[in-house]
This record gives C-alpha cells, sequence and structure tokens, in this order.
C-alpha cells in the first residue's frame, strides 16, 4: 500500500499521468481546484465518461466473474451431472441452452467454463505479471552483460510461434490445469518482461533515482521503492490487455485436448473436435461455447483497451 | 548497407543458438518417456533398456544434443523420427508446400480485407462507413478462428446439406480441385487474422493523413485519390509490415489447429500427430525449422527497414 500512495506523492510523470489530464479537463468544463482523488479512482470514472466500448467491456467481465464466484448458487445442476434420458435437448424451460450428448446441462458447463477461464486466466496472469516484472526490472536495472543474455535469452524465446512452443510444453507435461496456469504464466511472462523492462530503463533514468543512489539506498530500495511503483500502472495495462489472449490460448489448447483435463468444463474443451459429431446433431453444443468464448474475448479486450488507453497512452497501437 | 546487413545477421546467430537449446532441453528435461509409450505401443524391442540403447537415449543428454546439432550443421541432417524411422527433413519438405500455401492465402485475405477496410475507416473517419469498419475490427478479433471453424464446418451441413468432403489435392495435380479446398480455411482463418490490420492501417494512415507533407500536396490541388493512395499509404505501411511480420508465428501455430480441423496434410499436423506420440526428434527438429524461419523472416523484415526508410541504417 505505502508504493502507492508514495507514486502519487512524488513528482512522478507516469502514475500523475490520468490525474493531471483529469485535471486538465475538469478546469475547462468548471473552473474548479484540482481534484485530489487518487488516480486509480479516477481511471474508473474517466472509463465511464469517455470510454463506452471500454464500459460495455467493463460489465461483460463482471458478469463473467459473477457467474464464475457463483456458480454453485446459480446454476440447479452439477457440471458432471449426467441424466441419459435428456440428451439432446435443443431448449427448453428445464435447460435454456439444451443438452450435450450425455444429458449434461449446458447453460451449467458453460458457467463452471467461466470459472476455469477465469481460475487460468488470472493465475497465469499473476504469475506472468510476476515473472515479467522480475525480469523486466532487474534486467533494466542491472544493464550489461546480465541484460545482454538475458535478452538474448528472451529473444530466444520468442522466436518460437507461441502455440507451437506451449504445446510441444503441454504435451509432456500433460493436461492438467495447475500445468496449464503454470506453463502460460511463464510464457506470459517471458513474452511481456520486454514491455516492462523499456519503462523500466526510461524509469532508471530519472533524477529521483540518482538521488536516491546518491542518499546511499541499496539496490533493493531502489528496484523495489522507487522503480516498481512507477511501473505498476504499465503492469496493470500489460496485465488486462493480457488477459484475453491468455485465455484464447488456454482455449486452444483446451480444444486440441491439451489444456484442462476432461471432467471440468471448459469453452474450448467443449468445442473441441473430439464432441465433433455430436455437433452435427445438436448445432448448440458448437454455437454456445463460441458465442460465450467471443463474448469474454471482446469484454477483455475491449476492457484492456481501455485501460490502456486511460493509464500508458504510449503503448497504443502495440 | 552492407554492414548493416552483415551486423543483423552476425546477431540472428546467437538467437539460433539459444533456441536450438532451449528445444533440446525441454524435450529432454521434461517428464514423459517415449520409450514406455512405444513400448506399450508396439513391441519395437524385447525391453525398454534395449530400445534405449537403439534410440540413443541412454547416453549422456549433452552427446545426445552435440549429435543432433552436429547433423544439422555438417550434414543437414534432421534425424529420422522414432516411431516410422523416416528422415524428419523429407517428410516436412513433402508436407511444407501446404502449410505455405495456407499461410499465404490467409495472409492475403488477411491484408486485402485488413487494409481495404483500414483506410476506408481512416479517409472516411467518423462516418458510418467508419464505425462498421471499427465493429468489423472488433468482432474478428473477438471470434477466435477455431470458434468460427468448427461452425463454418458443422453449421452448414446441418442447415444448408452442404457437407464437403474434405480430402487435400495437391496444388500440381489439380489446381482448381486444390483451391476450392484451401479456400474456406483460408478465408475463415484469415478473416478472424485481419482485425488487428484493420485497427493499425486505420490509425497509422490517419497518422500520416495529418502530417504537413499531405497538407502540401492537397493545396498542389492533387485528387483525394492521389494523396491516399501515392502520397500516404507507402509511409502508412510501415507499421502494418511491421505487424503482418509480427503475426506470422500466431500464422505457423494457427495452422496446426486449422489443419487439424479441416484434415490438411500440412506441417502443422505433422507436428500435432508427432505430439501425440512424443515423438522427440519430430517435435525439436519440426520446433527448430520453424523458430529459425521466424528468426530469418524478422531479420528480412528489418532489412526492409532500411530499404524503405534509410535511416534506419546509419543508427
Amino acid at each position: 500500500m505505502r508504493f502507492w500512495t508514495r507514486a502519487s506523492d512524488i513528482d512522478s510523470h507516469r502514475a500523475a499521468l490520468p490525474t493531471s489530464s483529469v485535471g486538465a479537463a475538469v478546469a475547462v468544463a468548471v473552473p474548479r481546484p484540482p481534484r485530489t482523488r487518487p488516480w486509480y479512482a479516477d481511471v474508473w470514472i474517466q472509463m465511464l465518461r469517455r470510454k463506452p466500448l471500454g464500459t460495455i467491456g467493463g460489465v461483460i467481465v463482471v458478469v463473467m466473474l459473477g457467474a464464475a464466484v457463483l456458480a454453485d448458487i446459480i446454476v440447479p445442476y452439477g457440471f458432471a451431472q449426467t441424466s441419459l434420458s435428456e440428451r439432446f435437448i435443443a431448449m427448453n424451460g428445464a435447460h435454456w441452452l439444451g443438452t450435450d450428448q450425455l444429458g449434461r446441462d449446458l447453460l451449467t458447463r458453460l458457467v463452471y467454463g467461466a470459472r476455469i477461464s477465469l481460475y487460468v486466466g488470472f493465475g497465469a496472469v499473476l504469475l506472468g505479471c510476476v515473472l515479467a516484472t522480475a525480469i523486466g526490472v532487474l534486467s533494466a536495472y542491472f544493464s550489461g552483460p546480465f541484460d545482454l543474455w538475458l535478452q538474448r535469452g528472451v529473444d530466444a524465446w520468442m522466436a518460437f510461434p507461441p502455440l507451437l512452443l506451449l504445446m510441444s510444453i503441454m504435451s509432456l507435461l500433460g493436461p492438467s490445469v495447475w500445468n496449464i496456469t503454470t506453463v502460460l504464466g511463464v510464457a506470459f511472462g517471458i513474452q511481456n518482461s520486454r514491455i516492462i523492462r523499456g519503462v523500466a530503463l526510461s524509469i532508471k533514468e530519472y533524477t529521483y533515482v540518482e538521488g536516491a543512489r546518491a542518499l546511499g539506498s541499496g539496490h533493493l530500495r531502489i528496484t523495489v521503492g522507487h522503480i516498481l511503483p512507477n511501473v505498476l500502472p504499465t503492469i496493470i495495462v500489460v496485465a488486462t490487455t493480457g488477459l484475453s489472449t491468455v485465455i484464447l490460448t488456454e482455449a486452444s489448447l483446451s480444444f486440441l485436448g491439451l489444456g484442462v483435463p476432461p471432467p471440468y468444463p471448459t469453452w474450448g474443451g467443449m468445442l473441441s473436435l473430439a464432441g465433433l459429431d455430436h455437433m452435427y446433431q445438436a448445432p448448440w453444443l458448437a454455437i454456445w461455447p463460441a458465442v460465450a468464448l467471443s463474448m469474454a474475448v471482446f469484454g477483455f479486450n475491449m476492457l484492456g483497451d481501455a485501460l490502456r488507453d486511460l493509464l500508458d497512452p504510449r503503448l497504443k497501437g502495440g | 548497407m552492407k554492414r548493416y546487413v552483415l551486423r543483423r545477421v552476425a546477431l540472428a546467430i546467437p538467437t539460433l543458438f539459444l533456441v536450438s537449446v532451449i528445444v533440446f532441453a525441454m524435450m529432454r528435461l521434461m517428464p514423459g518417456d517415449v520409450a514406455t509409450r512405444m513400448v506399450e505401443g508396439h513391441a519395437y524391442a524385447p525391453t525398454l533398456a534395449a530400445l534405449r540403447k537403439d534410440l540413443g537415449l541412454d547416453r549422456p543428454v549433452h552427446v545426445q544434443y552435440a549429435e543432433w546439432i552436429g547433423g544439422i550443421v555438417l550434414r543437414g541432417d534432421f534425424g529420422n523420427s522414432y516411431w516410422t524411422r523416416q528422415p524428419i527433413l523429407d517428410e516436412f519438405v513433402r508436407r511444407f508446400p501446404v502449410t505455405l500455401e495456407l499461410a499465404a492465402l490467409t495472409i492475403l485475405v488477411s491484408v486485402v480485407i485488413g487494409i481495404f477496410v483500414g483506410i476506408v475507416s481512416a479517409v472516411r473517419q467518423d462516418t458510418a462507413s467508419d464505425y462498421v469498419g471499427r465493429i468489423l475490427a472488433i468482432l474478428a478479433l473477438s471470434v477466435p478462428y477455431f470458434g468460427l471453424a468448427v461452425l463454418v464446418v458443422v453449421l452448414p451441413s446441418i442447415y444448408f446439406k452442404w457437407t464437403p468432403v474434405w480430402t487435400y489435392v495437391p496444388l500440381t495435380r489439380d489446381p482448381l480441385e486444390n483451391l476450392k479446398i484451401m479456400t474456406v480455411p483460408a478465408l475463415v482463418f484469415g478473416v478472424t487474422r485481419a482485425g488487428p490490420i484493420m485497427r493499425i492501417m486505420r490509425s497509422s494512415l490517419l497518422d500520416v493523413l495529418r502530417q504537413e507533407y499531405i497538407r502540401t500536396a492537397w493545396s498542389k490541388g492533387l485528387s483525394e485519390r492521389t494523396i491516399v493512395l501515392r502520397h500516404a499509404l507507402k509511409n502508412a505501411m510501415i507499421p502494418v509490415v511491421s505487424l503482418i511480420g509480427l503475426q506470422t508465428p500466431l500464422y505457423i501455430g494457427g495452422s496446426v489447429i486449422i489443419e487439424a480441423i479441416f484434415r490438411l496434410p500440412g506441417v502443422g499436423l505433422f507436428f500435432f500427430e508427432a505430439l501425440n506420440k512424443l515423438d522427440y526428434p519430430v517435435v525439436q527438429s519440426v520446433n527448430l525449422i520453424i523458430a529459425a524461419m521466424v528468426v530469418g523472416l524478422n531479420l528480412l523484415i528489418d532489412l526492409s527497414y532500411a530499404f524503405l526508410d534509410p535511416r534506419i541504417r546509419y543508427r
């Protein structure tokens, strides 16, 4: 918590960016003293005012989050609860979106699928952000041969088509929720360490970092106390724009049978080739998971884009 | 220019070395034993130990690495598949045209759609056609290509009784029949990949159209067509070209899924089948070849920047 307040206290151009732009906008409309609202509250108010698509994205994300958290309460069936007398029902009062080849309720499976997607997505992004920050900040701070070699390693990793590399690793480790979260997290971290490194490199040059060094601060104090808080907005941007990619990648791996293993319902797994024969009989088995996945990707994309524009306009267009 | 080219090529070599180390280490350090899988599947050898010896898996890891990389560098030999015992390079070369054709058609579809919609969106900024274009881009970004592919395979057969048989015909045997088969996968994949191109084309063209030399062109009395297509487009294309380069790995990774859905016998399907059988040499060599292609392609793109924008050469 301490880092947050400090980031807005000191004259940091990055953390202060959203706040100052709000100050300017408000000053034009109504001459009032500059707001003292914290920047992370301002971002959401700006979102509601200026970013309609971002707001729609945010609503979708909130609905998805609600479905994931309250899955046990809002749906009457279990995700693996079969009922052979009710196979391939199209749509009726008891099964709003129909049932599959084992008589499992599709809506129930979609709701639990949101839980798995978010669980893997958030887990991987959290792990990835920690890793990206560690690699990026350390690489920028201890420049020289350490940076050079670490960055060649990152180069080499980025030379692979991401899906090919992830497929190779997942086929060796075997499909499981834990494995896919870890693997996606590591891949996400290595890929995004570049962006964090770039930002950390520019922050390192500011005079307050030099000042801290002159006062005798150690490496730990400078990196954690001075550089990290100012990289934070970028980390948030990387995390929100990355979530849709991670969710999509998890779905593609589950689609190929290399992601989350069967009893758990996942959107990618529900679309997968293994169930293709049943989809000819019951097209809704293909349509609804595809719709759910598209909605989720849309929501996270729009929310991420809007947050990026508000928090760090320099990353635009990437 | 010559010095710039040489320096860029020299920088690619350590990257390729690290790529090979990552691939090899990954395949050897992870759990998952191909010998056990092979003995369970077919009785290739009397015992596990005999099979390991036969495949050369009993030797130290660094010896195995040296042999693999040595074969590639010295003899151009990428090793043999464990299961079929056939040379990997031959199979790769036989299947590569399919993947290349798919990738080329996909890129063609996505670039044509992306650039066209992007230009219209930028030139008619904040009009109805701009909004339609932007909504299309968002849709293309959101719909996963494998979901669209499954829907394209399943839905027409139910509602229109349209069930084409997806049997691949090589381009050299019957170009028309081949194109008929490749068009649908390329369209599905290309449409979903057009989203980012539309967006970057739009924003990059908008940036360029605001510059001074465009105002000069207007004041000379040139037509809008000449200004956009002749003066603005070349400069606006630089980020688009770099995006296409950045996306190439995604085309290749995605072609694994597209080839699996449409049963196209390309490199992607080869790779996917090898993965399921834990065929180390195939997986590691295909990974290496493709990564090398990506490195090579990025190099070409960097060099083409230097060609498009002479300032880069002197950095």
